[in-house]
């Protein structure tokens, strides 16, 4: 305040819109869907189509939602994404975000982790316990849910290339924990497909990739029924410059490609297809992202029941996890970033989403801290029990501008598949670099029209502060925890069985070199404490490691 | 000349959004850029560097490993004496962090908010261009190579050069065609040679009976010689030999007469292929 003081006030309008600019200027968007002035009753859905364009809620197409009493019943899951440093660390985080009130877990696992590395490895260097926990073995993930019970909560784990061996943990852990397996619940992310678009980190090529990825669908069914088996992402491909029309249709051409290759295993749609969850970005423009979650609703519904011949509602019903928008943050004026979250998880509970992560305001910065963490949390908490938004089920259908999108959205998107599938599917489309130029294209027009101040951001290219004030707390990993983990991993090495271990990596290798399904023999390895290192070294030797070209 | 700009990814980070972008942008600004791909080492991205030839290296990080990996780059390419290659980063990089960075051989850290422009802005008016070439007329010159000096003993000379200004002998020869000794020192990129006549027939002994010992000739570098001396004729300037011959460290040389060049005898060099960057 005191700064400003005695300095004359100058009103120059910078930066101010125009009297009368918006009114003749065409409003163009990056998904390309031209916005009108105003809408009209017949630009939305007349009474005599209601049933079969929306539906009520929790009936087909389920435009509406995939639940009769959506909010009234259960709130969404507040689920932070969190984990960094070590197993003991976040153990810490996550008793505090359930004390806080969270209702499920969410894992992130460090690189290291997520593209099989031991800590201890060269390539791990710089990279233990930055962007999540650090998990070698088991006994990391003992330490990540000590004292946290697996029949009372939720887990959801971002992790994908070895989602088979994690997930394989998680079941040792509730095993000691004397859980039975038909009573965990929770998701791996397990998309493997959108790693190669979007997110980077794949391990293995497309086709053995593809086989791990169903291998933990079918294993599930049968053993550990509760659980989500895939997260089908479009987050990642949004993130990396996707438009909301992009993410919705490449999102459901990973999802089509997976329901084939589960077909192809010989498993029947309506046994596998109620636990396929969907995973969606929150992004700026706030109309388009609530009608960007209808239209994935009604079109998977369609897909479903007309393409793949689906009879159980279950197979037909699209729930999916939100996360608001990272890469809209501004490392300049983070405390902005609080408005953009809020604005963005609102469009997410307004689109029926089943779960919901907030981003903390300085994830433009560095990770978050337990502060800007909780004020994160308390964003969820201040729309679910103060705005009264919840109240009432999908309050915005029947407005004309919303239908009109939500039409607007599925049409797009239809082209897009359509395109897709004359291609052979998702994984010729992501082979031939196809999504990954889309998205490029879209991501370079994105930061174009930012440069050239075509598209606002409030804080950086429009109403920048003069002076920045001084940068927040941040959290700061120890440096010296790749040196920690790697002795827990040679104390690991000489107190477990080393004959079991090699026994157990010689089955898995045989195993992968045959068509059995692989969860039982890594079940066994990490029950002897193989690493995950190892496992995947076992896997890489039989499948080869993925070399992507350079689109 | 484009500027060329490697763009990599150091580490496990897969979010390439920004180096993607960067990279087209830099292309669509004009310059020549090479992007590495994700998962790269710091070793693999500085020998891509030297391979490549390239200006400027820009590296991103979104994981929080960058003060491993950029410093690591930053002290690799110290030790290959690759130092002038100009080093920026960006991405999600704390401001603490930034002025370490700065401090350790990063030139610049762009973070979330940058403009392709600025970055852009910024690369051209910061790469070391090591070839200052001009062009006079189809035939690229590209700077002075090396300032000639005739003495009347080289050996009574050299402790001044070796021990006061710590230049190295590069090359020590008998050039009989032009009667002298030739010792070629060096000193990081700048290059002097020694003279002495080693018979008195000589036109160095000559001149240095006649205006005793000082600077003897100034030598430039040139592309192609034989371009440089029909340039030089077609201008009507005088030539002391209007043909290249074998000079010091087997460079094909030519001199002008100093009538043509305000009294300063004028050497052209072309050094043999290969060995330029060599010296």
């Amino acid at each position: 305040m005191g700064e400003g003081q005695g300095r004359p006030l100058k009103l120059t309008g910078e930066g101010l819109i125009q009297d009368g600019e918006r009114e003749t200027t065409e409003i163009s968007k990056p998904s390309g869907i031209p916005t009108k002035r105003v809408y009209e009753p017949q630009d939305g859905v007349l009474a005599e189509e209601y049933e079969r364009r929306l539906g009520r809620p929790g009936e087909f197409p389920f435009t509406r939602g995939v639940k009769k009493s959506m909010y009234r019943g259960k709130l969404w899951t507040m689920r932070q994404y969190a984990g960094y440093g070590s197993a003991e660390q976040t153990n810490k985080r996550f008793r505090y975000l359930l004390s806080a009130g969270q209702t499920g877990l969410s894992v992130a696992f460090d690189l290291p982790t997520q593209i099989g590395y031991d800590a201890s490895h060269p390539m791990s260097n710089g990279e233990v316990g930055k962007v999540g926990v650090s998990v070698s073995s088991l006994l990391d993930m003992e330490a990540l849910f000590h004292e946290i019970p697996l029949d009372e909560v939720s887990t959801s784990m971002t992790i994908n290339a070895p989602a088979a061996i994690l997930l394989a943990m998680y079941l040792v852990v509730a095993e000691k924990q004397t859980v039975p397996w038909d009573k965990v619940a929770g998701t791996v992310q397990n998309d493997i497909l959108k790693e190669y678009v979007a997110r980077g980190t794949y391990i293995f090529p497309p086709e053995p990739s593809m086989r791990l990825t169903v291998d933990v669908m079918e294993f599930c069914r049968r053993h550990v029924p509760r659980w989500n088996t895939i997260s089908i992402s479009g987050y990642h491909m949004r993130e990396a410059g996707a438009t909301a029309v992009q993410e919705l249709a490449f999102t459901l051409a990973d999802a089509i490609a997976y329901v084939r290759a589960a077909q192809k295993r010989g498993l029947e749609v309506d046994e596998f297809a109620p636990r396929l969850s969907f995973f969606f970005n929150a992004h700026n423009d706030f109309f388009e992202e609530i009608a960007k979650f209808r239209a994935a609703r009604r079109m998977w519904a369609h897909i479903m029941r007309d393409q793949f011949g689906a009879k159980d509602e279950r197979s037909m019903q699209l729930r999916f996890h939100t996360q608001t928008a990272g890469s809209t943050l501004t490392a300049a004026q983070p405390e902005n970033n609080v408005v953009r979250v809020t604005m963005q998880a609102l469009s997410a509970v307004l689109g029926g989403t089943q779960s919901l992560h907030t981003n903390a305001f300085d994830e433009a910065l560095a990770l978050p801290t337990e502060e800007s963490a909780r004020t994160a949390l308390r964003t969820q908490q201040i729309i679910a029990y103060e705005t009264h938004v919840a109240d009432t089920v999908d309050p915005l259908a029947g407005s004309y501008y919303l239908e009109s999108l939500t039409d607007s959205l599925e049409r797009e998107a239809s082209r897009y598949l359509a395109e897709i599938d004359a291609m052979g599917g998702a994984v010729a489309a992501i082979s031939s670099g196809y999504m990954q130029r889309e998205i490029h294209r879209a991501a370079y027009e994105a930061q174009r029209r930012i440069d050239a101040q075509e598209q606002v951001v409030v804080g950086v290219n429009r109403f920048a502060a003069v002076s920045e004030a001084p940068s927040h707390n941040l959290l700061q990993v120890d440096p010296n925890l790749q040196a920690s983990c790697t002795k827990r991993l040679s104390d690991l090495r000489r107190n477990r069985d080393e004959a079991v271990v090699n026994e157990c990596l010689s089955s898995l290798r045989a195993a992968a070199n045959g068509t059995d399904n692989l969860m039982p023999s890594i079940i066994a390895a990490v029950r002897a404490y193989a690493t995950i290192g190892e496992m995947c070294d076992a896997l890489r030797d039989v499948f080869g490691e993925y070399h992507p070209s350079v689109f | 000349m484009a500027i060329r700009v490697l763009i990599a990814k150091p580490g496990l980070d897969g979010h390439d959004r920004g180096a993607l972008v960067i990279a087209q942008g830099l292309r669509d600004a004009g310059m020549e850029v090479i992007y590495t791909g994700i998962r790269q080492t710091p070793k693999q991205i500085v020998a891509a560097a030297i391979q490549e030839d390239v200006a400027c290296i820009g590296l991103s990080s979104l994981s929080g490993a960058h003060m491993n990996s950029f410093l690591e780059v930053a002290r690799l390419l110290r030790e290959q004496n690759a130092e002038n290659i100009l080093l920026i980063g960006g991405g999600v990089i704390p401001d603490e962090d930034v002025a370490t960075l700065k401090g350790a051989g990063v030139s610049e850290v762009f973070l979330p908010g940058s403009t392709i422009a600025s970055i852009a802005k910024y690369i051209e008016e910061n790469v070391k261009t090591r070839d200052l070439s001009f062009d006079i007329g189809g035939c690229t010159v590209k700077g002075v190579h090396h300032v000639g000096v005739l003495v009347n003993n080289i050996d009574d000379i050299l402790p001044f050069y070796l021990q006061t200004l710590v230049f190295h002998v590069v090359a020590d020869e008998q050039l009989t065609e032009h009667g002298v000794r030739s010792v070629i020192l060096a000193a990081n990129d700048s290059l002097v040679e020694l003279i002495e006549p080693i018979h008195s027939a000589s036109s160095a002994a000559k001149q240095l009976a006649s205006r005793g010992p000082g600077v003897h000739h100034i030598a430039y570098e040139v592309e192609d010689l034989e371009a440089c001396l029909a340039r030089l004729t077609q201008l009507g300037m005088r030539l002391v030999d209007s043909a290249p011959r074998v000079g010091a460290q087997g460079h094909l040389v030519a001199f002008v007469h100093p009538k043509s060049t305000g009294g300063a005898l004028t050497e052209l060099v072309q050094t043999k292929r290969g060995e330029t960057d060599a010296r």
